[in-house]
């Protein structure tokens, strides 16, 4: 597979975005196990890319490499202009414009809803408290709990607490999410609260990277499927492409078995 | 933040909490035969020990009876020398600064208490249960304790011809402890009424406010002073002895002050209350707890020590001073906040901190003469440069830090001079003040001192940074390897012999300063333990939303991190309490050393050591007692141990 092929497989309606990620050979090495194969790939401004591939195909790591909690060894990421490198400054930047979403929630347990959702607004962004709060409350209204807003995070459901730290993310405005397997912890019945809050993102325009195991919303949303295995793009195409007519023997045989 | 999130905690969260607290699963209780049965008797083993068990206590119980009310017993030594206990020599014609310090800190604590009111209820069924319990005590005691032995007309014991004492029968026993009986009968009484009228299935939720159970029991404690004659002393200045002083008693000198720290407790506390409502409520909050953090460097040194200001002085001197530090370092500040101020703002603080640091080095060595309190100034103006890119901006937010600068500096200018002017109280030992009151004032400025210092040492021994690392590390470890006392006995001692010349430290504040390094290092270890227990998600979702390490570390980590280390804080707390009966080594007269060689020396109680120590391990424990069934309170409250 190609670098040109992986660029230039988007859906025309992206054609003419701007590239908000780039990443050009990016190496990761967890000592001498190498995580990122020289991962290559362009996002572009708007998109919604999902991520698939069997356990410890390197997934999780590439798109952790993206706001730099792991940090790359090789290669080169450039997000929305900005160059990841070891500067801090550049480092903070980055992660106020990309917001994440993790497997485990990762909730303040000791702050309520409110609070874990205005920290970063009012620190990192320093708005006055009252403004903060009126956009969580409207936040929390987009991901439909409202009447949370003043629980602690230990109080909730699986999926009202990944909805709470959707919407933490997003109160920072990011320009690009990450979704780092926002469902795998959750049981059957809250997936899919979960996952309509993620359409309803993705119809919005927000550039998206998701990391997921859940086939069916990958058809309906994405614009692009990328499939990893052994720390390298395999193949990436439209859902269509991908559902119906995996070129990859690899690809054909994780589809084989997830399906 | 901080203050915010502890302060608005949603109201039905509390009260979910509260639920929690007052009515755990109802275990319907067996007839008392079964539960014996089940619980103490349900093999032959566990009889056998149950037996064993019952005996040991038993005769534990007779034997702390029989020496508490034995007849060679001198409680009058401790009822004589309460005050001594509690103060040591304080001079009484200046004991009224005592009662000025204690009625403040009693004000205070109403204040706080009122502010901060949510301390729930106890359940009346508890309630009960402690009158029924108490009562059948009271009882038991009063039987296992032996008959006593029957003193002759002239007081003293009669003896039997072969030699041994003689005791009355048991029964002259029971009817002499009549009074006894009667209290054992009136709380076991008042504690079935109690549980017969409230503790129905209806009524077992009901409850009765901690506040005025606790002002009820002290309430009878300051009637105790009316009615009960406490002892009092005498101090002879020739024979540099106490003497008891007949005639007079302690209740009559202290029963008017203690009602009226009572009721300054109880009024604060009801404008604790209404304010705490107020729109003022966040403000009042704030200013109380920076009240407790400067009242006992203030009530110690301004208070009680009664410093003579010489105020030719102040007016030349220490008046202008702070005038002057005060109106050019809030310029500074304010320039600094300028929003264009940019690299430059950090090199001036940066420069204004070597030069302070240098202004130490030179001290040192002697280089030039400077006042302290200069010196401490410029520091601390240095680093409020420092904070200066924080309050960037906003008139708001500049004009707050050059308001806290004045508060700083006035706080730091005005105990600089207290603490530099001489005392002219006279006192008879080293110290003007000794007992509780020492201990106490030494344990509070201890834990209040080595806490930051505790919290920074274990941030700084889980530091990213090698050079952080390596110094926490070197300094926890050097610490807890080496002995309190040897700690002690070096800041007494030793730190004074390598101070530079008109550098003067304080006995007692050379002790402190060891004292809160020695802790430190301990409560560095139990917040490390803490810290540990925050998972690596938590840290990548405050880096993910774009915190700052500091943020990070301020709102994040540290609050859980402290919050799981309570019970290993609050373990902390009470060893540095009970330690500071070392200070008797170095030479301060503590609470123990008071009951154990300033009583045993007077001679109306030559040698009589017991009764002053069994008190002294009593109020301990009671001080003690009461800090863990709080941490324990603040546990359930923080949902420690649920999560």
């Amino acid at each position: 597979m190609s670098t040109d092929d992986a660029t230039t497989a988007a859906n025309d309606r992206l054609a003419d975005r701007e590239d908000m990620i780039v990443c050009v050979d990016v190496d990761k090495f967890y000592g001498d196990f190498q995580a990122l194969k020289g991962v290559t790939a362009t996002i572009k401004e708007g998109e919604v890319a999902v991520i698939c591939g069997p356990s410890g195909s390197g997934k999780s790591t590439w798109i952790r490499c993206i706001n730099r909690l792991e940090v790359h060894q090789g290669g080169d990421i450039v997000v929305d202009g900005i160059e990841l490198t070891n500067d801090l400054r550049n480092i903070e930047k980055i992660r106020s414009e990309v917001g994440m979403v993790f497997q485990q929630f990762n909730l303040f347990p000791h702050l309520t809803v409110l609070d874990n959702i205005t920290l970063a607004p009012i620190w990192v962004r320093k708005k006055p408290r009252a403004e903060a709060e009126a956009m969580a409350r409207a936040l929390l209204e987009r991901v439909g709990i409202p009447e949370q807003a003043e629980k602690f995070p230990g109080q909730l459901s699986g999926g009202q607490q990944q909805r709470v730290a959707i919407a933490r993310s997003l109160a920072m405005e990011p320009r690009v999410m990450l979704f780092d397997e926002p469902t795998s912890a959750l049981d059957p019945e809250m997936i899919k609260e979960v996952l309509d809050v993620m359409k309803e993102l993705a119809m919005s325009g927000i550039t998206m990277m998701v990391v997921t195991h859940e086939m069916g919303f990958a058809r309906e949303v994405a614009d692009r499927i990328m499939f990893m295995e052994g720390g390298e793009i395999v193949e990436v195409g439209t859902p269509e492409h991908f559902f119906t007519n995996p070129t990859e023997d690899r690809t054909k045989l994780f589809l084989s078995q997830i399906l | 933040m901080q203050d915010a999130n502890q302060g608005s905690v949603d109201p039905e969260f509390q009260q979910g909490i509260e639920d929690r607290e007052s009515s755990p699963h109802e275990i319907p209780s067996l007839p008392v035969g079964q539960w014996l049965r089940q619980n103490l008797f349900s093999s032959w083993v566990n009889s056998v020990l149950t037996l064993f068990g019952g005996f040991l206590a038993f005769f534990a119980l007779r034997g702390v009876l029989n020496f508490v009310f034995s007849e060679n017993r001198q409680w009058d030594a401790v009822r004589t020398n309460l005050r001594a206990l509690m103060t040591l020599s304080y001079p009484e014609s200046q004991y009224i600064r005592v009662w000025v310090s204690l009625g403040f800190v009693a004000g205070l604590a109403g204040l706080s208490a009122g502010l901060w009111a949510n301390w729930g209820g106890v359940s009346v069924k508890r309630v009960s249960t402690w009158l029924m319990g108490t009562g059948g005590l009271l009882a038991v005691c009063v039987i296992v304790r032996e008959p006593s032995v029957i003193l002759g007309s002239d007081g003293k014991v009669v003896r039997t011809l072969e030699g041994s004492l003689q005791r009355e029968s048991f029964l002259d026993a029971m009817v002499n402890r009549s009074s006894w009986w009667i209290a054992a009968v009136v709380l076991l009484v008042a504690g079935i009424v109690l549980w017969r009228r409230f503790a129905s299935a209806t009524h077992r939720g009901s409850e009765l406010p901690v506040t005025s159970v606790v002002f009820l029991g002290l309430g009878l404690a300051v009637l105790s002073l009316w009615i009960a004659p406490y002892g009092h002393y005498a101090f002879i200045s020739e024979t540099k002895s106490y003497v008891a002083e007949s005639g007079r008693t302690v209740a009559f000198s202290t029963k008017l002050p203690w009602t009226v720290m009572l009721a300054l407790l109880c009024s604060f506390f009801g404008l604790g209350r209404l304010l705490q409502r107020s729109e003022y409520g966040g403000l009042i909050k704030g200013a109380s707890n920076l009240l407790w953090l400067v009242s006992p460097l203030t009530l110690f040194w301004v208070v009680l020590r009664d410093p003579a200001l010489d105020y030719g002085h102040v007016i030349s001197t220490d008046l202008p001073m702070g005038l002057a530090f005060g109106a050019l370092g809030g310029a500074v500040l304010w320039s600094l906040t300028r929003t264009g101020v940019g690299e430059a703002g950090r090199l001036v603080a940066t420069m204004l901190l070597g030069f302070a640091i240098f202004n130490w080095v030179a001290a040192f060595f002697g280089w030039y003469p400077m006042l302290q309190k200069a010196r401490i100034s410029f520091l601390l103006l240095a680093f409020a440069a420092l904070l200066a890119p924080n309050f960037m901006g906003e008139i708001a937010k500049r004009r707050q830090l050059v308001l806290g600068w004045l508060g700083v500096t006035a706080l730091v200018h005005y105990l600089a001079t207290m603490i530099n002017t001489p005392s002219t109280v006279e006192v008879q030992s080293s110290e003007f003040l000794g007992g509780l009151g020492l201990t106490l004032f030494v344990a509070l400025i201890v834990v209040l001192l080595s806490f930051p210092l505790g919290v920074l040492l274990a941030l700084g021994r889980t530091s990213k940074f090698p050079i952080f690392r390596m110094l926490s590390t070197s300094y926890i470890e050097v610490i807890r390897g080496v002995p309190l006392i040897s700690v002690l006995i070096f800041f007494s001692v030793m730190v004074p012999l390598f101070l530079p010349d008109g550098m003067e430290l304080a006995e007692l504040a050379a002790v402190l300063t060891g004292y809160t390094l020695f802790s430190a290092a301990y409560l560095a270890e139990n917040v490390r333990g803490g810290l540990q227990s925050i998972t690596k998600g938590q840290y990548e979702a405050a880096d993910a939303i774009g915190l700052t390490a500091a943020q990070r570390t301020s709102f994040i980590v540290l609050p859980q991190a402290l919050t799981v280390s309570i019970p290993q804080l609050v373990g902390q707390v009470i060893s540095t309490f009970k330690e500071t009966s070392l200070l008797a080594i170095i030479g301060l007269f503590d609470f123990l050393r008071v009951a154990n060689s300033v009583i045993p020396a007077q001679s109306e109680f030559l040698g009589v050591k017991r009764e002053g120590i069994l008190l002294v391990a009593i109020i301990y424990f009671f001080f003690n007692f009461t800090i863990s069934k709080y941490s324990q309170r603040l546990e359930r409250r923080v949902g420690l141990g649920e999560r």
